[in-house]
């Protein structure tokens, strides 16, 4: 019953195109599980063929963890965001309506995020050399 | 004539939810833990949107109140997520792991 | 004369003073920081008994729609402010493990922050109290939350702190999702986030107790973790034993009062659909055997005093939830249950930071945390082991003691109520109790000191000390002035029933 409200005409290329990409993925794993013998394996099959390095790192490479600082300050800061966002779309209407205690309130919440700031530039966080 | 009702929305949230909530249980890796959990947080955040959607005043607005409880629910779990991540870089650094058997010195 | 928010507003503005002065000028001594912290609360104190209260009938839209400082608010904001002042005295006595803990590249870097972040929970515990709408109590929550994950597991180079970070981490964000979860099913039946308005609501709702009983379940694990109720206990031990011990201190008293502050609140409007009220009080009886059976025999074999106190702090969670199963189903009924389970969080407040502060001084000079490093305090210290056996007595519920007259209330009201299986499982655990608790007191008094070196004590913690011990005898013989703070209580919601 659930699947049925679904089942309206707008919503039919978006189901077929799930159905095939499933699909797809699904029969190139069988496919290849069946033809290509994938499970056996040695270790000379599981080396470089041939030409090429031999690898002398992880796929992953590392990062240093002050691009994970510097990310995560991101994430904080650029998440207030939210906040200013419905402010400003009612701040006309509001200041006719209530004064200035709109202007203040949204000046002390960023006054509050810059001194979050000063204090992450004061402690380093930001500082990428050391 | 829209198909989607407000029990739709429900039963996606709460699907979300026991997924997160199982993902907390039967997860090893305290990253992933995590993740489950901000899937919860995001469960609660689906079905706040959907309720404010469907709680229609008297002046044909959505209930906006739902909407703000969202923003602080954002806005929290991101503070979660930057104090969670860094303890779990400071344990990492400690004890090179992170998964949850390998936590265990504090014993009864 | 203020509005009552000033309060609020001035302990984050000290927050951010001193975050920015350590912050500017590295070489400031943390002592200095945490001594003017300590100092500029205890004005803050004083301001607080020069407030206005909020407008009665606020006009919507405006700021006290979130916000009420009824007086028994302020009584919670006044303990806020005296907790985080003690926490900080101890803060002060810890400084040394603390710096030990921390690798860095200089002696002390590090750790300013640690006499900081108190100043920005008690913040939370404020607005924490006065929270009357759901969108504000849980923005108010997760400020306590969030800060006491910092402080947990504060102690970069300790093992045990870590891992009751990620422990307290991991459990906590999984009971504010539970909550948030709550929330979110209370607004999609009620339409409204204002805990009066959600009473009136609910009460004209038909039909949907399943819904709202599921609510309120979820709404009910979510406190349960804060509180330390069983089964949602299993963070409480490792976490109390790992973090630092002034930050044990504080997460057993603030944690647990904002937990249960919240319960109330939130189980006001709830008890008010009468089709429900015997089922909640059913689940929260359960909740209250459970928790009291657990804490209370677990601490048994305990030797380390700090899991100790955790077990035991798990124990007074089951007798407050045993004073809010008492809750009769007519709402007038809350008010009394309200002075108790204050009462007995005010009790629980004086005697747990009266151990937790002897605990930080005597560990200085021991070699562990183990009740057998206690042996012999009474010789090294005379006045470190009379103020342990005091708080300890507090704990057991020897007459006289803070302790003691808490109890009392609270089966009192289970009297009243006639839950009589509860007073069964409460008079058994009672007397667990005073095994547990009293095992410390022969070690302190009856067995010989590995070493008799004395201990000396800082001026300020003694006169805290004197403070609490004072308390918890003023406070067993004429409990009245606090027990009348919190009955004034005449908040909106008992009026519109």
């Amino acid at each position: 019953m659930f699947l049925l409200c679904f089942m309206k005409s707008d919503y039919l290329p978006i189901l077929l195109q799930v159905l095939v990409a499933i699909g797809f993925a699904c029969s190139a794993l069988l496919v290849s599980l069946l033809l290509g013998k994938a499970t056996r394996r040695n270790a000379t099959k599981d080396t470089a063929y041939e030409c090429g390095m031999i690898a002398d790192e992880g796929p992953q490479p590392r990062f240093s963890v002050k691009f994970y600082l510097v990310a995560m300050l991101f994430i904080l800061f650029d998440l207030e965001i939210v906040f200013m966002y419905p402010w400003a779309v009612i701040y006309k209407d509001a200041i006719l309506e209530y004064g200035a205690s709109i202007f203040w309130s949204m000046f002390s919440f960023v006054g509050i995020l810059t001194l979050g700031y000063v204090y992450a530039v004061k402690k380093g966080a930001l500082d990428w050399k050391s | 004539m829209n198909p989607l009702t407000l029990n739709h929305y429900l039963l996606a949230s709460g699907l979300l939810f026991s997924l997160g909530f199982a993902g907390v249980m039967l997860r090893r890796n305290i990253i992933t833990i995590f993740m489950c959990l901000e899937l919860m947080l995001n469960a609660a955040n689906l079905s706040l949107v959907a309720f404010s959607r469907f709680h229609v005043g008297a002046d044909g607005l959505p209930n906006y109140n739902a909407q703000v409880l969202v923003f602080f629910i954002i806005t929290v779990a991101a503070a979660e997520v930057a104090v969670g991540l860094a303890i779990i870089v400071a344990l990492y650094r400690a004890r090179q792991t992170t998964h949850v058997e390998d936590i265990q010195s504090l014993k009864f | 004369m203020f509005p009552p928010i000033t309060l609020e507003i001035l302990v984050l503005a000290l927050g951010f003073i001193l975050l920015l002065a350590e912050s500017f000028s590295q070489s400031t001594s943390k002592r200095s920081l945490a001594k003017s912290a300590v100092f500029c609360l205890a004005w803050i104190f004083a301001l607080s008994f020069f407030v206005t209260s909020a407008p009665a009938n606020p006009e919507p839209g405006s700021f006290w729609n979130f916000y009420s400082a009824d007086p028994v608010s302020m009584v919670f904001k006044r303990i806020a402010l005296l907790t985080t002042m003690a926490v900080l005295v101890m803060a002060l006595e810890y400084e040394k493990v603390l710096a030990k803990n921390i690798p860095s590249a200089r002696e002390g870097a590090g750790t300013g922050e640690f006499f900081i972040l108190p100043l920005f929970t008690c913040s939370g515990l404020m607005l924490l109290a006065s929270a009357v709408d759901l969108v504000m109590a849980f923005a108010a929550l997760e400020l306590v939350t969030i800060s006491f994950y910092v402080m947990v597991a504060y102690m970069r180079g300790s093992h045990a702190s870590l891992e009751a970070g990620v422990k307290y981490l991991i459990l906590g964000a999984l009971s504010t999702g539970f909550f948030v979860y709550g929330i979110t099913w209370i607004f999609g039946l009620t339409g409204e986030t204002h805990f009066t308005k959600i009473a009136l609501k609910l009460a004209s709702l038909q039909g949907s107790d399943t819904a709202i009983l599921f609510a309120l379940v979820l709404v009910l694990v979510g406190l349960g973790f804060k509180v330390a109720a069983v089964p949602f206990q299993s963070w409480v031990p490792d976490v109390y034993q790992g973090a630092p011990t002034p930050v044990t201190a504080f997460l057993s008293v603030g944690s647990k009062a904002a937990g249960f502050l919240l319960l109330l609140r939130v189980l006001e409007p709830f008890l008010g659909v009468a089709s429900i009220a015997h089922k909640i009080l059913l689940v929260l009886s359960v909740l209250a055997g459970a928790t009291l059976i657990f804490g209370n025999l677990a601490a048994l074999p305990q030797n380390n005093l700090k899991r100790l106190l955790a077990y035991s702090s798990v124990g007074h969670a089951g007798y407050l939830l045993m004073a809010v199963a008492c809750v009769g189903v007519a709402p007038s009924a809350l008010g009394s249950v309200g002075a108790t389970v204050g009462f007995y969080l005010f009790a629980y407040l004086l005697m747990t930071l009266l151990s937790f502060l002897v605990l930080t001084i005597a560990t200085q000079h021991t070699k562990g945390e183990e009740i057998q490093h206690f042996n012999g305090l009474s010789k090294r210290s005379p006045f470190l082991a009379f103020a342990l056996l005091v708080a300890m007595s507090s704990l057991a519920g020897v007459p006289l003691t803070a302790g003691f007259y808490g109890k009392f209330l609270v089966f009192a009201q289970a009297v009243n109520a006639s839950q009589w299986t509860l007073i069964a499982l409460g008079t058994v655990t009672v007397g667990a109790g005073f095994y547990f608790y009293l095992r410390v007191v022969a070690a302190m008094y009856w067995a010989e000191p590995a070493d008799a070196s004395p201990i000396q004590v800082s001026g300020l913690s003694k006169m805290i000390i004197v403070l609490l011990v004072a308390g918890i005898f003023v406070f067993g013989v004429n409990p009245k002035p606090v027990l009348s703070a919190f009955q004034t209580q005449q908040t909106p919601l008992a009026s519109a029933h």
